[in-house]
């Protein structure tokens, strides 16, 4: 009885283990398996001092160029006092020494002079695998060593995480000295590091709300300095400026269309606050809202033909889109919190920034518009108008500090925060400018 | 799993009655060695014990044998220093009673000889006894140390023999022990062989797999474009350490942030977890980047 149970039982098994060895036999020669997520960690990444420059030089490139990875959050260079070896060139660097210092990519380069004027060379490998994986040399100037700098930033920025670099960029935003009735407003653009601040308007009565033209030439912005609001538009590189709206009542909130050609506004020439937008070139002005409660703070869908924006016509502070042509009937976009406001969108168009009143404070936060998921990215109490960095990768926006304004920025996913120190007192109303237009 | 009970249910029974057996017959044989331990310890000591026995008897046999005491109840000594006088003062008396006086000296001479003889023959009756006595004890004593040596013999032929019989028994129960065991073990092994490609593939494999899949993504810094709908492979070739040798992209269709933060999160995963079982152990993998969101 045992002996056929053993038997059967036997050719069961060797049935079995010739089934496992037909269907194991392609995962013999390798293993396969799926990685689906990652880490938020800053790759580590060595600058290393570049040639032709003495150290403490008044632009020196690997300082500028390791600050600015430093300040998107997303890569962490190596101490100075790390940095040992001073390689300028590819064949120069020993990679087992970087491996060491567990970096995983090194950037390299020189200042040249040649007749011409001066140049930075620069490369960047991958420490790892000793690839090499960009190589270029950058024509500058003296004064434009800087700029070049940054530019050095933008191309490893863009090699390594696949998003352009912002460093080149700048950022606008209002300073306020003194106390009232002695007050002056400056607006002032920086580099995206805070650097070279430059002035391009200055007022006894308040300035306000600045926005950047499409191209980047330009800047909108609010001044009271005839007593009244009104909508300027400044060509930053002559400081020629037009005044386009300067109706009776709030002129406030300019936004420009995605093509430069129009610019949204608020206008409460009827009586309480509605949406307009105006034709830059005619001047022909349309309205785009007629609820009795307060619209404003336009912001163009990428494809220029809605608008989001901020009303209380359900009685509190929520955003709404409109289209511009036909029945132009508001749909709430935001529905999570009591408080949302100052919409702005992503460079991509898919999420959008705001104010929200999170736990008992105005903070940012980031709702993608598909799902409606909202990420509040800040915890201070007082947070205000938020701007993403042309590359979707940061946000700018204004914070409180011991008692006065402040600029931060966060990284759009929340992980990388920093105060922006300023030493222009109170500073508001910050705006991110798009990317130059290179050539 | 359960299957693979219910399919071993009787071999597995089989076996668990063997051992209980098995497990009997040690307990016995166990019960059996404790209760002949002993006397084989006596019997040791016995050779100090018994020894002595057949001696003490022989000793006390020797005190209570009258002794033969011949040196001292010997005869009173003849006197002859008194006799002459005796004679001269007799030599005045008449020849009659001198020939008288010399018959009883004679008949005493012959009694005197007669009492000599009679106790030289009493003295060699009790030597002879005496000697016999000896023999007698001798072979008394030779038969108590025969019957002792007989005895103890006896005793360690028997102990021996108990010994060797629980030896017997306990190797008997050790072979049974060992041949169930190789048994076992043999069926194990043959269930080991049949199992060997389900269990490194299902179990093991999968854990390994895991194990490689967490410290990847561990070391893996996303770059923003690395969205959903991403797909990179990478066929990675590792040493028996676990240390990445080398890593070769294959199909992907991400930018070359995605290729170098892949290659590189391989990098920094070196060296690669071990598997439990060493023999999951592959030195080719084959590993798919696709994040799901």
């Amino acid at each position: 009885m045992l002996y056929p149970q053993v038997l059967r039982r036997r050719a069961v098994l060797a049935l079995a283990a010739f089934a496992m060895q037909l269907v194991a036999a392609p995962s013999q020669a390798q293993l396969r398996l799926d990685i689906t997520q990652g880490v938020r960690d800053a790759v580590p990444i060595a600058v290393v001092p570049f040639g032709g420059q003495a150290e403490g030089a008044p632009t020196e490139v690997a300082s500028v160029v390791a600050n600015d990875l430093r300040m998107s959050g997303r890569f962490a260079p190596l101490e100075r006092r790390d940095i040992v070896a001073r390689p300028t060139s590819g064949e120069e660097i020993r990679f087992e020494d970087w491996r060491l210092l567990r970096a995983d990519f090194i950037v390299v380069g020189r200042v040249e002079t040649d007749a011409s004027g001066l140049a930075v060379s620069f490369e960047l490998h991958n420490v790892r695998t000793g690839a090499p994986l960009l190589s270029e040399r950058l024509p500058t100037t003296e004064r434009g060593l800087r700029s070049t700098s940054h530019r050095v930033a933008d191309l490893v920025f863009e090699k390594l995480t696949g998003l352009p670099g912002a460093f080149s960029t700048r950022i606008a935003y209002v300073a306020v000295d003194g106390r009232p009735p002695a007050q002056r407003y400056r607006l002032i653009v920086a580099d995206a590091d805070g650097y070279n601040p430059r002035t391009v308007a200055d007022s006894t009565e308040p300035l306000m709300s600045p926005a950047w033209s499409p191209d980047g030439r330009s800047l909108a912005y609010v001044s009271f300095e005839g007593k009244a609001s009104a909508i300027y538009v400044q060509r930053l590189s002559t400081g020629e400026r037009v005044r386009v709206s300067a109706r009776a009542g709030i002129n406030g909130a300019p936004a420009w269309s995605p093509d430069g050609g129009r610019l949204a506004l608020t206008l409460s020439r009827e009586g309480n606050l509605d949406i307009y937008t105006l034709d830059l070139a005619s001047q022909a002005l349309t309205r785009v809202t007629t609820d009795e409660a307060i619209d404003t703070e336009p912001e163009w869908a990428r494809d220029g033909e809605s608008l989001y924006f901020t009303s209380d016509r359900a009685g509190s502070a929520q955003i709404y889109r409109v289209a511009l042509d036909g029945a132009r009937r508001a749909e709430r976009v935001t529905f999570t919190n009591s408080y949302n406001a100052r919409p702005r969108l992503s460079p991509d168009g898919k999420e959008l920034a705001m104010v929200t009143l999170d736990r008992g404070g105005y903070r940012i936060a980031v709702m993608e518009l598909a799902s409606r998921n909202l990420r509040v990215l800040t915890t201070s109490a007082q947070d205000d108008s938020p701007s993403f960095a042309p590359n979707g990768a940061m946000l700018i926006y204004a914070s409180r500090e011991r008692g006065r304004g402040a600029l931060a920025a966060v990284s759009a996913d929340g992980a990388f925060h920093q105060r922006l120190s300023s030493d222009q007192g109170d500073v508001r109303d910050p705006a991110w400018s798009p990317i130059p237009p290179r050539g | 799993m359960p299957d693979f009970f219910r399919e071993h249910l009787r071999p597995l029974a089989g076996s668990a009655g063997l051992h209980l057996l098995l497990l009997a017959i040690l307990a016995g044989a166990a019960l059996r060695w404790t209760s002949s331990q002993p006397p084989v310890e006596l019997a040791i000591e016995g050779y100090v014990v018994d020894s002595a026995p057949p001696q003490r008897p022989a000793t006390k046999s020797q005190r209570v044998e009258p002794l033969p005491k011949p040196q001292s109840d010997s005869p009173p000594p003849p006197e002859p220093a008194a006799e002459p006088a005796a004679m001269r003062r007799e030599e005045d008396a008449s020849v009659a009673e001198r020939a008288a006086r010399e018959q009883l000296e004679t008949e005493q001479r012959a009694e005197r000889a007669a009492a000599e003889r009679q106790r030289a023959a009493e003295a060699a009756e009790a030597k002879r006894r005496a000697a016999e006595a000896e023999t007698r004890r001798k072979v008394a004593d030779d038969e108590a140390k025969r019957q002792a040596a007989e005895r103890e013999a006896k005793r360690k032929a028997e102990a021996e023999d108990a010994r060797r019989k629980s030896e017997a028994a306990a190797q008997a129960e050790r072979d049974a022990r060992q041949s169930a065991e190789r048994e076992a073990a043999l069926r194990r092994r043959l269930a080991a062989e049949e199992e060997a490609g389900a269990a490194v593939s299902a179990g093991v494999m999968d854990e390994y797999r895991r194990m490689l899949a967490q410290t990847i993504e561990r070391s893996w810094i996303r770059p923003p474009s690395a969205r959903a709908g991403l797909q990179c492979t990478l066929l990675v070739t590792q040493a028996p350490g676990g240390t990445v040798m080398d890593v070769t992209l294959g199909a992907c269709n991400g930018d070359a942030a995605v290729r170098e933060s892949i290659t590189n999160a391989v990098y920094r995963a070196s060296p690669l977890p071990a598997p439990r079982d060493p023999r999951a152990f592959e030195r080719r993998l084959e590993i798919v980047f696709k994040p799901t969101e």
